[in-house]
């Protein structure tokens, strides 16, 4: 006797179960590819838009995940204490017209410029250590914001890509419209509500990168729930 | 009595630029301990030159405390 494939009728233990469909090779292949598609290429390595890196890499990386972009804020947020660091540079030179110090001795005014030498450098590099260590992270699994703040204290910040509940951009003003960079607010159900990406170049290819990232992790969990 | 506020002075002046270079020479040692941090924490192609950088500063700062105790 047949059975009846009605499914009004049908009984529980007649139900077929869909085939297992584990994801592919060639999908994981196919994501990646899109991820680039998006993202480009990157050249130069003090980018502030680094995608795939191979040399970067952070302490709390797990083994087998991937780092898929590595951002800084642009380059044009540099420009202040640049031309800060170029007027500090100069500005012994303006003692030959300002006699500032000439109540000193030689030898102390001697001193005194090799200090405000010292000075200058240490104030570049902690702007620069401030930019180049102070970064934002996607991986294939998270993404993480480590911040430094006065070469003293550090921040980490991270959320799971399926935590990610929106992600909205601001392109405020005159230069960052110019050049293209601005705000990224990344909205969790993590322990850290919210993790923003400031000053970080090409927003709109982020929001891609991180919606495709979501779609993938949507599908991988519902491929997950029907084995 | 001019003389000796002169010499106040000086003394004055020397132990304040004495002070300042080690207050300094403290401060590059800090630089340096929190670069090796940085370092640690995030690892880019770069770093070595940035610890380098942090070295040849502590050794500068170094430079300064001697050239205040010998010159003034």
């Amino acid at each position: 006797m047949s059975r009846v494939t009605d499914v009004d009728t049908v009984a529980p233990d007649d139900l077929k179960q869909p085939p297992k469909v584990l994801p592919s090779v060639e999908d994981n292949v196919s994501f990646h590819q899109r991820i680039n598609q998006i993202l480009g290429h990157t050249k130069s390595p003090f980018s502030s838009f680094l995608v795939n890196p191979k040399v970067f890499t952070f302490e709390e990386k797990d083994d087998h995940e991937e780092i898929l972009l590595v951002l800084r804020p642009h380059w044009f947020t540099n420009l202040s204490w640049i031309l800060i660091t170029i007027f500090m540079l100069f500005a012994p030179l303006t003692l030959t017209f300002v006699p500032l110090l000439t109540t000193f001795a030689p030898n102390y005014r001697f001193v005194a410029i090799v200090f405000w030498y010292l000075i200058t450098f240490i104030f570049a590099f902690e702007k620069f250590l401030s930019w180049y260590f102070n970064v934002y992270i996607v991986t294939d699994k998270r993404v993480v914001d480590i911040d430094f703040d006065n070469l003293i204290v550090k921040k980490f910040s991270e959320a799971d890509i399926h935590k990610i509940q929106d992600v909205t951009s601001r392109v405020i003003g005159l230069f960052p419209t110019l050049f293209n960079y601005g705000l990224v607010l990344i909205q969790t159900a993590a322990e850290i509500p919210e993790i923003t990406f400031e000053n970080v170049p090409n927003p709109e290819k982020i929001i891609k990168v991180l919606q495709e990232l979501r779609e993938e992790n949507e599908q991988h969990a519902s491929s997950d729930r029907t084995l | 009595m001019l003389n000796q506020i002169n010499l106040y002075l000086q003394i004055v002046e020397k132990s304040s630029f004495i002070l300042g270079s080690i207050l300094y020479l403290i401060f590059s040692l800090v630089v340096v301990k929190q670069v090796g941090s940085m370092t640690k924490n995030v690892y880019d192609k770069y770093n070595s030159v940035l610890i380098a950088f942090s070295y040849i500063h502590i050794t500068f700062a170094v430079f300064l405390v001697f050239l205040t105790i010998i010159i003034l």
